[in-house]
């Protein structure tokens, strides 16, 4: 028997307006109002809001058979509560199903495991808080920003009271071990470690709609067959994947709506497969193996490291300025700076500036810049007038 | 093994004469063909010492003296002839008006008409004309498979030896007339070399443009045949330059150039202006003359911004080194820029660059800063962002870096190897 478990990320960041040196100084609003309203507004009705709907039914048809997970950035929970509630409702709608996990991760979708403990508990915290505010809800599994993990960032945050945590499968840390078990560190027993099957899930968000692909077109006939084959060996079948790959990434044309509505029924047709949610499968499955991670690894690229956010002399400059704040931020007292500092945290920001977008279409397609180094010039100058205002 | 072709190379500026890029891109190119072809190259001005293996050098400045031909030279009468201002390097023409040539010139006299280093001057026309008929009894004794010739001066020369002798010729565009003044002038009745230009791109069995850029003005100005078109990029030799310390406690943006319509001088004020609101720690070095010199002087006294100017004149090519190694941003906001072998210069001394887009080295230096040549905005907040953000100097100097490693004039050289194949 194995168990799928499907985790949907939910996120949007708060994108940073077209910020002219001219303005340091002068201008202290610093983000693209109108731009990540209207984004937001285009993914709530082209993604969140059917595929949500989507999900209730595949829910209600299965009889509680088919499992979701889910995880919201903090930033993406406040631009609904703004500008959308109704997705918020929609989710609460889902939650009540009982058939729904949703997971534990920073507020602000940041980097912030890699530059500070102390700001990444504290915004572990505030999102704690705001799952409890909007759902009434305590998550007990973690997922970390892009799935970025090591054996330290896993000893932070069983430190704080979760009981497991999903991860990437990278070659790296699982050697010759399969992706389809659960795990646990070496230097951390007794904290499992739900991994993503990296091949399968990008079948689904990837190469989905690639026709140059051998399995194009993709059919969740022949998905559960893959599935099935993997079953005898497998305990779980991590697909991890952005929510907005229904609809958003993947538009409705591609025929992803349909995948999507016809998979659970064809998984559940089989005894060997069912769903289960992240911490279902993190309780039902004994670990298979103790893993070691002290490179850190993530979910982005073809190198699922940290080369994403971090590669470039760029990307390093303005990551350690941001955190170089902290101590003044924090001091300051001041709700709004504090606020503003964490919405410069996001990682989106300096994913941005990553020169891998000239070489590669997947940067560019998740970029708003037309180059990293506008992403760069846009964010420092920002950031000089924040600095200014902290003092 | 396949025989070596033999080029007649068509050149007008030549080390150690020049004024501008035409000369440097020429001679890089010639001192890289070289391995593969036999070149005979026929210049209005060479010198003794300028000796390069393969090349027959052929200087006018010595017609007569020695192996070439030395009889008097009939030049057709009534050409036109072009006054200009004495600016150092009036490329762009000015004024028009006629002027009878003698219809007989002497050696001697052809000598004395190149014999300073001066390749363009109130009499270009004279000199573009008496080149036509030199090249052509020079050309008589020589034996070459194609014609190969470098801009609008040696164009006249190169339809006439391709009239004379039937060989292919090949066009070589370092620029257009459009760009040197504009459309709207250059198509007027009064700028023949335009012209000549048109003419010649018409005629020739192919062209190569030194950028894409230029192969697209020349097919909308011009309206020429979109496929005789080869477009081969100019290169660059590295040359080790160490930084030079400033201490003037000021930063220095360096434009270096012919400071003409072109280059957009007016764009640069601009920039400097808004920089300068909020970055008073900041020069404007300005490295070249031109006939926009003056109006350039007075528009930064009329913004307020003179101080923040440094007016250098036209600088030797070692006192050109030492201004890169000194600049912290290289500027070129061209308005039409066929190439701009200078930022390639500035690049392969680490100098960050800033450029429109409107110019044919944006095709190369892919990770330097552009902009529209009007989007002084843009061009301000790059040279702020230079000047005070570590992270991109560091980036677009070392991805720029990269880039010239790469670029050799050798890989050009074969390129246009390949423009030859098929032709002879």
């Amino acid at each position: 028997m194995a168990s799928v478990v499907f985790y949907f990320q939910v996120h949007q960041p708060f994108r940073i307006k077209d910020y002219s040196f001219f303005k340091i100084g002068v201008d202290h609003q610093y983000f693209a109002i109108q731009q990540n309203t209207e984004i937001l507004h285009r993914i709530a009705d082209n993604c969140y809001l059917p595929t949500n709907g989507l999900i209730r039914q595949a829910i209600q048809r299965s009889k509680g058979k088919f499992k979701a997970t889910f995880s919201f950035s903090g930033t993406v929970l406040e631009q609904f509560e703004l500008h959308r509630p109704e997705v918020i409702d929609s989710f609460r709608d889902l939650l009540k199903t009982g058939c729904v996990e949703f997971l534990g991760e920073t507020f602000y979708h940041s980097l912030s495991s890699i530059f500070s403990e102390t700001e990444f508990e504290r915004q572990v915290l505030l999102h704690k808080q705001k799952l409890k505010e909007l759902f009434d809800y305590e998550p007990a599994t973690f997922r970390n920003t892009e799935l970025i993990f090591n054996d330290r960032i896993a000893e932070l945050v069983k430190e704080m009271g979760f009981t497991g945590m999903v991860t990437e499968g990278t070659d790296r840390m699982l050697g010759l071990n399969s992706p389809n078990h659960i795990y646990e560190l070496e230097s951390l027993p007794e904290f499992p470690l739900l991994l993503r099957n990296y091949t399968l899930s990008d079948d689904i968000s990837f190469r989905f709609s690639d026709p140059n692909w051998p399995a194009y077109p993709l059919t969740p006939a022949k998905f559960t067959d893959w599935l099935q084959q993997l079953a005898p060996e497998a305990d779980s079948i991590g697909l991890f994947m952005d929510y907005e790959t229904f609809g958003e990434h993947r538009q409705v044309e591609t025929g992803i709506f349909s995948f999507l509505a016809g998979l659970p029924e064809q998984v559940l047709k089989h005894d060997t497969l069912d769903f289960a949610t992240a911490s279902e499968a993190l309780a039902r499955y004994k670990p298979f193996a103790q893993l070691e991670c002290s490179d850190t690894l993530s979910w982005a690229d073809e190198s699922r490291d940290l080369s994403a956010w971090l590669a470039d002399n760029m990307q390093n400059d303005a990551v350690q300025k941001v955190y170089s704040l902290e101590k003044k931020v924090l001091a300051s007292g001041n709700e709004e700076l504090v606020k503003t500092w964490g919405r410069l945290q996001t990682s989106d920001h300096f994913y941005y500036m990553s020169a891998k977008y000239w070489f590669d279409p997947t940067h560019q397609s998740f970029n708003p810049y037309r180059s990293p180094y506008d992403a760069y010039i846009n964010f420092m100058n920002v950031l000089s007038d924040f600095e200014k205002l902290v003092g | 093994m396949i025989r070596r072709p033999k080029i007649l190379m068509l050149g007008w500026e030549f080390p150690p004469y020049l004024t501008g890029g035409l000369g440097t891109a020429c001679f890089g190119l010639v001192n890289a063909l070289n391995k593969y072809a036999e070149i005979t190259l026929i210049v209005p001005h060479s010198s003794k010492e300028q000796k390069l293996e393969n090349v027959d050098i052929v200087g006018l400045n010595f017609y007569g003296l020695g192996t070439e031909p030395d009889e008097p030279i009939s030049i057709k009468k009534g050409v036109e002839v072009v006054e200009v201002d004495a600016e150092l390097s009036p490329y762009p023409l000015k004024t028009f008006f006629y002027k009878d040539i003698k219809a007989l010139t002497e050696p001697h006299e052809i000598r004395a008409l190149y014999g300073n280093n001066e390749p363009y001057g109130a009499n270009i026309m004279e000199k573009v004309a008496t080149y036509t008929e030199v090249v052509a009894k020079v050309a008589e004794g020589k034996d070459f498979d194609v014609i190969h010739a470098h801009d609008w001066v040696t164009y006249p020369a190169a339809l006439k030896l391709k009239e004379l002798t039937g060989k292919p010729l090949v066009l070589h565009v370092h620029s257009l007339e459009t760009d040197r003044v504009g459309e709207d002038v250059a198509k007027g009745d009064w700028d023949s070399v335009y012209k000549i230009e048109k003419l010649a791109m018409e005629k020739a069995d192919r062209v190569i443009p030194v950028s894409n850029y230029t192969k697209e003005c020349a097919v909308v100005h011009y309206g020429i045949d979109p496929a005789k078109f080869y477009p081969v990029h100019n290169a660059i030799n590295p040359e080790d330059v160490a930084r030079i310390p400033n201490d003037t406690g000021q930063k220095i943006v360096l434009f270096l150039g012919r400071v003409t319509f072109q280059k957009g001088p007016e764009f640069m004020v601009d920039t400097a202006w808004k920089l300068v609101q909020r970055y008073p720690n900041v020069v404007f070095f300005v490295a070249g003359v031109g006939d926009m010199l003056e109006a350039l002087k007075l528009q930064t006294m009329e913004r307020g911004i003179f101080d923040k100017f440094i007016f250098g004149g036209f600088l030797s090519k070692s006192n050109v080194k030492r201004i890169l190694a000194m600049s912290d941003v290289y500027f070129m906001p061209s308005v039409s820029e066929p190439f701009g072998l200078s930022a390639l210069e500035a690049a392969a001394a680490d100098v960050p660059c800033v450029i429109s887009n409107q110019s044919g080295v944006s095709e190369v230096l892919q990770f330097s800063l552009k902009a529209d040549f009007w989007d002084t905005d843009k061009f301000a907040n790059y040279i702020y962002a230079l000047l005070n953000y570590e992270g991109i100097r560091q980036d677009t100097t070392e991805r720029t870096r990269k880039i010239i490693n790469e670029l050799t004039w050798d890989d050009s050289a074969q390129d246009v190897l390949e423009v030859y194949k098929g032709l002879y």
